[in-house]
């Protein structure tokens, strides 16, 4: 086979793809300068409209900062957590291979199936939770059902769903480790948090920036899980970009301002995981130079 | 902004039946067998339906229409909101995948808008699709009439084309645990005033919490059960003059003490209840009293399976508001044909069989309620179990008749009115939860809904 062909059969693959990509892309960013509503057959050009409408809407507002609430405190909480956890699970013992293996389960559960369970365990009457709770004699807590609660409670869920995936990283990241320079540690005399906060923190920075990057993006991007427990209620306090484009299109079917609000959320999620990407890459760069 | 005032629900078409008189109900005239159900041997029909009694009530009869006309019937269930989202998908890509779906005037006031919808009068008419016992005539008019827009926004419901036929119909009511009321010495209560002076009083006793409703942030708040307190306290969403009454003072009072009812009588969590866990709730036994909940809730609570309260249910009426008014919401269940269907003549063999005098009756029997047709009120089997229900015999039917009188669609036809009552939803919940002064809450979103009219 000529090199020609070679490069024609890959082009042309490739080609499909990118327009299949782009086609959905580029009538989604149309839509959003449009009037579009989906029971009328015609629909407007209408420039930054919806843009200008929506930013001029404090509920708008608001739901970009809980989105971006809820991702640091998906981040906050995850990767310490996910740390932690990664710490206990490294080294031999007979009974890690079977935490290892138990640890993943919940990422083996859809998280609407993740979300309905944890929310009949959360109801506040009948739940679990407080059930055992108030066998401690904590007072009951209200969990998904309050404004005050709801948020944190979704960010708890969604922490019990993805936590085993920020810990399977960065138990790689530590494992990864030179068994040379943990014999050093050692030989040097060095504790454990010594060691820790010496080579073991600094060497897994590359890791914890890539679960950075892929929990950031998720998370910005979240809606099963509150589809599932909240649909952005009680009042608007779990309501999120995503869950606001979602009743945009499908409950007022506005289509035209779902898809500006799904811009602003894709332009989020560009712009912070770029941050991240240039982030990973400089760290990266610094292990390989290393290694 | 002008809204021609029409009452949906004249009460004549729902207390005639009840009082048992076969004014609706013309005779058959003719029978089946001249009719060919054959004519659509071997095609098939997509139905996309909402997970409901109905449903349950339907799927055992379907191998009965499969044999009878050689149609092949695919039911895809779904939870309401899923299959609201899957339905717009499909409707508004035109795909036609759907041939027959479940849906309500307040969804076809969208639908129709969009002309994705099948008229229903020429399949009625036209002999060689309609079996000749079918008689249109026997379902309460004013129920059925609910199905017909002129697409014309703000006016003309009950003219026009027929978009959709009923399969239920549903109006509010109370559900009170006897037993409870006994224990405490109260009177269920007749007004609102007599229910906010007992709220405080109805967990003292064995029930665990006093009462329960829904309460989200979601149009069926106002539309349909905190709607029918509304109403009674006098607020229409517009009135006589085509002004909106979101913000005056009687829908100020009627959400304050609402609200004040809630945060007395309800647990922590009521304001995140959907109609399920007000359905649940109540079955459940851990509340004394479901406030202006639906009505077709009944046969979950008198089934022992379903309900921990199948021996200790009764019903009343909704409580009068302050001036001794009473109104009520309205939800019809419908069924629609897909504009965009490639089998319309077979989905409209399913319809008309589904809407179908024997279907309903088999289909009211096991679960399916309220009847939309006089036949079904008429029969011997639909009576004796209807008159079962509740603390004395004959409670149920009694209390629906009241309520017949009263229930109405008491809304504009507008494709937007799901997101305007969203709006009107919120404020209350601003009030329950955030303490929000309800004037403030109530006119913010008064002034709101007014632009989405334009």
């Amino acid at each position: 086979m000529s090199a020609r062909t070679t490069y024609l059969l890959l082009f042309l693959p490739a080609l499909a793809m990118l327009a299949l990509a782009l086609y959905p892309f580029v009538q989604g960013v149309l839509t959003a300068f449009s009037d579009r509503k989906l029971y009328y057959d015609s629909s407007e050009f209408i420039g930054f409209r919806n843009f200008i409408d929506l930013f001029a809407d404090d509920e708008f507002r608001d739901s970009i900062f809980r989105t971006l609430a809820f991702t640091a405190g998906v981040i906050f909480v995850q990767i310490p957590l996910g740390l932690g956890i990664a710490l206990l699970l490294l080294g031999q013992s007979w009974f890690r291979p079977i935490l290892r293996s138990t640890l993943v389960l919940p990422l083996l559960i859809p998280p609407v199936v993740a979300g309905l369970m944890w929310k009949t365990m959360m109801q506040p009457q009948s739940g679990i939770l407080n059930w055992l709770l108030s066998n401690v004699g904590i007072p009951p807590q209200t969990w998904l059902s309050h404004v005050d609660t709801a948020l944190i409670s979704v960010i708890l869920i969604d922490t019990w769903v993805f936590t085993p995936f920020a810990a399977l990283i960065l138990l790689a990241g530590l494992q990864s480790i030179p068994p040379e320079l943990d014999e050093a540690a050692r030989v040097d005399g060095a504790g454990a948090l010594l060691k820790f906060r010496a080579i073991q923190l600094p060497w897994i920075v590359p890791f914890i920036v890539l679960v950075a990057l892929f929990r950031v993006t998720d998370s910005l991007k979240s809606f099963e899980l509150f589809y599932a427990t909240t649909r952005g209620g009680p009042l608007n306090a779990t309501r999120t970009l995503h869950i606001m484009a979602y009743e945009e299109a499908f409950r007022w079917s506005s289509v035209g301002k779902a898809m500006a609000a799904v811009f602003v959320l894709w332009l989020m999620s560009y712009f912070i995981s770029m941050f991240l990407m240039s982030k990973w890459q400089r760290r990266s760069g610094v292990h390989n130079e290393n290694g | 902004m002008k809204f021609d005032h029409l009452q949906i629900l004249k009460s004549g078409s729902w207390v005639s039946a009840f009082a048992g008189a076969a004014l609706l109900g013309a005779s058959a005239a003719a029978v089946s067998q001249d009719f060919d159900w054959k004519q659509q041997n071997g095609s098939s029909v997509n139905a996309l339906l909402v997970s409901h009694q109905f449903v349950e009530a339907l799927r055992p009869l379907v191998p009965e229409f499969e044999e009878m006309t050689g149609i092949t019937v695919n039911l895809d269930v779904l939870a309401e909101q899923a299959a609201n989202e899957k339905l717009l998908a499909d409707l508004s890509s035109r795909a036609g995948t759907v041939d027959v779906f479940m849906t309500s005037p307040l969804n076809n006031w969208q639908y129709a808008t969009a002309n994705w919808l099948e008229p229903l009068d020429e399949f009625i008419d036209n002999p060689a699709l309609t079996s000749p016992d079918y008689d249109v005539g026997d379902f309460f008019q004013g129920v059925l009439n609910s199905n017909r827009w002129t697409r014309v926004p703000m006016q003309g419901i009950g003219e026009g084309p027929l978009w959709a036929l009923p399969i239920n119909s549903e109006s509010y009511l109370l559900a009170y645990r006897p037993s409870v009321f006994q224990e405490l010495g109260l009177e269920v209560p007749e007004t609102y005033d007599e229910l906010l002076a007992i709220a405080d009083k109805l967990d003292t006793g064995s029930a665990e919490f006093g009462l329960i409703t829904r309460f989200d942030k979601f149009w069926d708040l106002p539309y349909l059960t905190f709607g029918t307190m509304l109403q009674s306290y006098g607020v229409e969403m517009i009135d006589a003059d085509g002004n909106l009454q979101i913000c005056s003072d009687a829908s100020v009072q009627a959400t304050d003490d609402f609200v004040t009812l809630i945060k007395t009588a309800s647990p922590e969590g009521a304001g995140a209840f959907t109609w399920y866990e007000a359905l649940q709730g109540f079955a459940s036994g851990q509340y004394a009293l479901s406030l202006n909940e639906a009505d077709l809730f009944a046969p979950v609570y008198q089934d022992p399976e379903q309900s921990e309260v199948s021996d200790d249910v009764g019903y009343a009426p909704t409580p009068l508001g302050p001036d001794g008014t009473r109104k009520a919401g309205a939800w019809i269940w419908s069924m629609s044909i897909n504009a965009a269907s490639k089998n319309k003549d077979a989905a409209w063999l399913f319809l008309s069989w589904v809407t179908s005098k024997d279907t309903m009756i088999a289909m009211n029997l096991n679960g399916n309620m309220n009847p939309v047709r006089a036949s079904a009120w008429e029969s011997p089997d639909v009576v004796a179990m209807v008159n079962s229900w509740g603390e004395t015999p004959g409670q149920y039917s009694d209390v629906t008749a009241t309520m017949a009188e009263v229930a109405a669609v008491r809304f504009p036809p507008h494709p937007e009115l799901t997101r305007m009552l969203d709006r009107w939803a919120q404020a209350v919940q601003e009030v329950y939860f955030n303490g929000t002064d309800a004037r403030t809450a109530l006119c913010e979103a008064q002034d709101d809904i007014g632009k989405m009219f334009n």
